[in-house]
């Protein structure tokens, strides 16, 4: 059956996913591009991170004697996650493109999903620094999700729905009076925890080869070639799964609630403006914020997790 | 033995599970040293666990229970059976890994002393009583069928020539087990004397007559029984000791299906007979399950023995099960009873996916055992080249229990996170049943991530990488019946995963009569409905499953397309690569241990041995250690009151004729004033 409906939603999602698929490496070419200019530097052009994926996309593979197949595996699955997560998000319309597939809970499983084959893969080598990265990026993973998980059940409980479409709707509905107390501090909490998840200053530097300092980096030491393009790419979706979620649960506003030309159109400008200054203010975190000691980072996210908790007490205790 | 349902053949079902079972423990009692008897024997187990099956099959789905009975001695029922709708999760649980464990059980006997032992004669009995156990409708019957439960579990962790470890272990599984049994009987003792009978049809009514502190006792003697069994903090301490050292599917049963025997004891009683209870019931249940829940895992993470990893996992899993069972709890106290069917049903799905994942990990690590005579991680490594089906078995396991879609664990744990946000979000719910809500999403969210941590540490340190020893190098994959027995649970695993949209609304169905309310969770074509009536938030398994595969798929051809792939050692900064440089089990849960430290209070001793009046070592040693909160120490102080105790009660104890006669003028004086 070909109803007008099932002919909205794969436009909504050939959209949705184009300008998702094309936008990701842009959102790391403006964030570098930032960071370098605020430290004085001209930078590489924004377009490098295209060029990069192609470079290597154009390579040769090496791996190691000791991989199994799950080395040749990991790349697909991690980046074929983090594209059906990306899917499930209110990016263009009200309606995301996977619209009752799943709620926000799924895309935290499906990030979690792409971090365990990750994890697993690094370890995969036999080397130390992919055991190295492995292990630090599980560890910090797990301060993360209570702050990320809680600040987005802050939002859902406000909106009365996990699911994201409702949410923002919701919000939509609601105006500026989306803004309660419990909504705000949930959105500093996301803020924080989200820009740990995604591996930028102060928890993680995303331009580092250094051992002693690489997380994410770290895991991907071992991958060379297409596949090295295949995972990098999947790092720069999941920077727009994870910055999806913050605006589809904090800043719904501009997304399309009807689906016709015009609405659309502005819609899409709206999430690309939207998703430019989240990579601009991540380029200026990176850039003001020395990087964390490791031991301290547990300090931060629980000040986020706090806060996160803080946000469910005030729907909870003051809202009656 | 009679039995009432609407079809006769139902009725032979139950006596040809006996007879199946009766006849494997005689064939076992003849010889389990006998290839053939014990072959026959387990075959028989794996016909009557499908037969099991086919009961929960039955009973689901005319929505009828059956009932059956047989031996009264002096009015009380050796046996008083009633399976009904909530009996079937357990029932198939039972089923499914009783299956895979007799089928494993096959080729493991080569491996295992205890299943070539007479011992092994308790094996058919231990899964007899569990199936008594998951339908005994009597206080009678049901604590026969527990201690047998118990004594034959306790038999085969003891297994033929105990050594002083494993009896320490054993002593203290058989201890723990009483002290569970005599909370039961206790409770039982209160609601029998208010009802003036043992069956549990009259419980019901029994506990709603009684006064509330009676009630409230009764709750905490069940929550105890019944937490012990399931091994919930700080009932726990057995439960890390006893499943590791009993033959793997053994441990596979016991982890499986064996500990949720507590769990199905706290619902059938707990709710189904207790009904609605104070508010702080549902807290402290909640409670102990995120307390269990967070402390499992972390104490999983520093384990390096394989089986010792996933036995505190069970904690954990029993953890994430007793939080959707307060949450029950609670929505039925705040009259909140779809909430409360929800909470339920993801309690039960989790119960049931728990047992196909654990069995299936505890069989691989039998496996592993098997090939590698080892199961400390940090003497494996790169057994994914010489077993390539149990690595894979186990990495599709430990996905599955990591909670990631779209296998099952995630769709048990998504509705538990449903139910969690269904009490904060609750008008209904009180403040403090909100916040208690909200801190159990933090403990869930950080116990699902732990659980990623752990099983990529478990995997990725046993199976992949460079063999660490010698033996892991030369390890070779299992016959097939073990590969057979660990498929078949892993298959279950995936199939579940991607049919959530079908089984969870029949899991529903069976929790819905324990609380008296319609089942509340629905399913669009393939797809799960939290509340349908509600509008609720929906999660597609398949075609989610479908598109990651499919996703998957295309890139993978994609990356192969790109032409060969070059070989060569790892670079390890110019020389030889070495096993010594991957990271251990130890090194990788290294900075879990540090973050935690608060909680996990981590001890490490290193003593350097210098040559006398140099600085430089002769030897280095490296002890570290983890005291676990509410663990050993907690318990030794425990038991030396209860010594203490003892001694003071010794000394009414003179020996002097005289004095006992004294003591019964004494207790005959009060008898007539108090019966008076």
């Amino acid at each position: 059956m070909f109803t007008s409906q099932t002919l909205d939603a794969v436009l909504t999602g050939l959209l949705q996913t184009t300008l998702v698929a094309g936008l990701a490496p842009l959102l790391l070419g403006i964030t570098r591009r930032t960071k370098a200019r605020l430290q004085y530097r001209r930078g590489p052009s924004i377009w490098q991170p295209y060029r990069d994926l192609a470079k290597w996309w154009s390579k040769s593979t090496v791996e190691s004697d000791a991989a199994t197949a799950l080395s040749s595996l990991a790349p697909a699955l991690v980046f074929a996650a983090l594209l059906v997560a990306s899917g499930l998000i209110p990016l263009v319309a009200a309606r995301p493109p996977l619209a009752g597939w799943g709620d926000l809970l799924v895309v935290i499983g499906l990030l979690a999903l792409s971090r365990f084959v990750l994890a697993l893969a690094a370890l995969d080598a036999g080397s130390a620094f992919g055991g190295l990265g492995s292990s630090r990026e599980v560890a910090i993973a797990a301060l993360v999700e209570p702050g990320l998980i809680l600040a987005l059940v802050a939002a859902a409980v406000s909106a009365g729905s996990t699911d994201l479409g409702a949410i923002a709707a919701r919000a939509l509905s609601a105006g500026i009076g989306w803004y309660t107390p419990a909504v705000l501090l949930a959105g500093a909490a996301f803020a924080v925890v989200a820009v740990a998840d995604t591996g930028h200053e102060p928890f993680d530097n995303p331009d580092t080869h250094l051992e002693l300092t690489m997380v994410h980096e770290a895991m991907l030491l071992e991958a060379s070639g297409p596949r090295l393009a295949v995972l990098m790419y999947a790092a720069q979706l999941k920077l727009i799964v994870v910055a999806g979620l913050f605006l589809s649960a904090f800043v719904p506003f501009g997304v399309a609630t009807q689906i016709a030309p015009l609405p659309l159109m502005l819609a899409t400008v709206t999430a690309v403006v939207k998703l430019v200054l989240i990579a601009v203010a991540l380029g200026v975190v990176d850039a003001v914020l020395a990087k964390l000691r490791i031991l301290a980072i547990p300090q931060l996210l629980s000040i986020a997790t706090g806060l996160a908790l803080a946000a469910l007490a005030t729907r909870v205790w003051l809202v009656a | 033995m009679t039995a009432a349902a609407e079809h006769t053949w139902v009725a032979l079902i139950l006596p040809a599970i006996g007879v199946l079972l009766s006849g494997s423990t005689l064939l076992l009692l003849g010889g389990a040293s006998q290839r053939w008897a014990r072959n026959a024997a387990l075959a028989l187990c794996a016909a009557a666990s499908v037969a099991i099956g086919v009961l929960a099959i039955v009973v689901l789905s005319s929505n009828q229970p059956l009932e059956a009975s047989a031996g009264r001695v002096l009015g009380f029922a050796l046996i008083e059976l009633r399976y009904d709708a909530l009996s079937t999760p357990f029932l198939a649980a039972l089923a499914f890994v009783g299956t895979a464990a007799s089928i494993y059980g096959l080729g493991y006997a080569t491996h295992d002393s205890t299943s070539r032992s007479r011992v092994f004669a308790a094996y058919p009995v231990f899964l007899g009583s569990l199936l008594l156990v998951f339908g005994a409708a009597d206080a009678f019957a049901f604590l026969l069928a527990w201690e047998v439960m118990a004594l034959s579990s306790a038999a085969l962790v003891f297994g033929p020539a105990p050594s002083r470890s494993v009896a320490r272990a054993g002593y203290l599984y058989v201890a723990m087990t009483h002290v569970a049994s005599a909370a039961l009987i206790v409770a039982f003792a209160i609601l029998g004397a208010e009802a003036g009978s043992t069956s549990f049809a009259d419980f019901g009514q029994a506990a709603s007559a009684l006064s509330d502190p009676l009630r409230d006792l009764v709750f905490v003697l069940l929550l105890v029984g019944f937490g012990t069994k399931a091994g919930a903090i700080p009932m726990h301490v057995w439960l890390p000791k006893a499943h590791p050292v009993a033959p793997s599917h053994v441990s596979a049963l016991m982890s499986g299906v064996m500990i949720k025997a507590g769990i199905y004891g706290l619902v059938r009683l707990g709710i189904e007979m207790l009904g609605p209870g104070a508010e702080w019931w549902g807290l402290l249940v909640l409670g102990i399950g995120a307390v269990s829940a967070v402390l499992g895992v972390l104490y999983a993470l520093m384990e390096h023995d394989l089986k010792r990893l996933l036995a505190f996992h069970s904690i954990e899993n029993v953890g994430i099960i007793l939080i959707g069972i307060g949450v029950a709890m609670l929505a039925l106290t705040h009259g909140a009873v779809a909430l409360a069917g929800l909470a339920l049903a993801a309690a039960l799905f989790h119960t049931f996916n728990h047992a196909l994942f654990k069995s299936a990990l505890f069989l691989a690590a039998g496996s592993v055992q098997a090939a590698v005579g080892q199961r400390d991680l940090d003497r494996l490594g790169g057994l994914a080249r010489v077993m390539p089906v149990t690595t894979l078995a186990f990495a599709l396991a430990a996905a599955a229990i990591s909670g990631v879609p779209p296998l099952n664990g995630f769709a048990s744990e998504w509705l538990t996170f449903q139910s969690l946000i269904g009490v904060v979000g609750s008008a209904q719910s009180s403040p403090v049943a909100q916040s208690a809500g909200a801190l159990a999403v933090g403990a869930l969210g950080l116990t699902a991530a732990l659980a990623v941590a752990c099983f990529v540490k478990a995997t990725g340190i046993a199976f992949l990488g460079r063999p660490r020893t010698p033996a892991a190098a030369a390890a070779h994959e299992n016959v097939l019946s073990m590969r057979i027995g660990m498929g078949l649970l892993v298959a279950a695993c995936v199939v579940v995963g991607l049919a959530t949209g079908s089984v969870a609304p029949l899991i529903s169905q069976a929790a819905a009569p324990a609380l008296g309310t319609p089942p509340v969770v629905g399913s669009a074509p393939a797809a799960l409905t939290v509340m349908p009536a509600l509008g609720g938030p929906t999660y597609a398994a398949l075609p989610l499953g479908a598109l990651l595969l499919g996703a998957t798929g295309v890139s993978w051809l994609a990356l192969r397309r790109r032409g060969p792939v070059r070989r060569s050692p790892t670079w390890t900064c110019g020389i030889a690569p070495e096993p010594a440089f991957e990271y251990s089990a130890t090194s990788f849960a290294k900075l879990i241990r540090l973050y935690f430290s608060p909680i996990l209070r981590p001890e490490r001793e290193i003593t350097v041995d210098r040559h006398p009046g140099t600085p430089f070592a002769r030897s280095v040693h490296y002890r570290g250690e983890v005291q676990p909160l509410l663990g050993d120490r907690s318990y030794a102080r425990m038991h030396g009151a209860v010594v203490a105790a003892a001694e003071l009660v010794r000394r009414m104890q003179s020996g002097s004729l005289q004095l006992y006669l004294a003591y019964a003028v004494v207790a005959l004086v009060i008898l007539l004033l108090v019966a008076r």
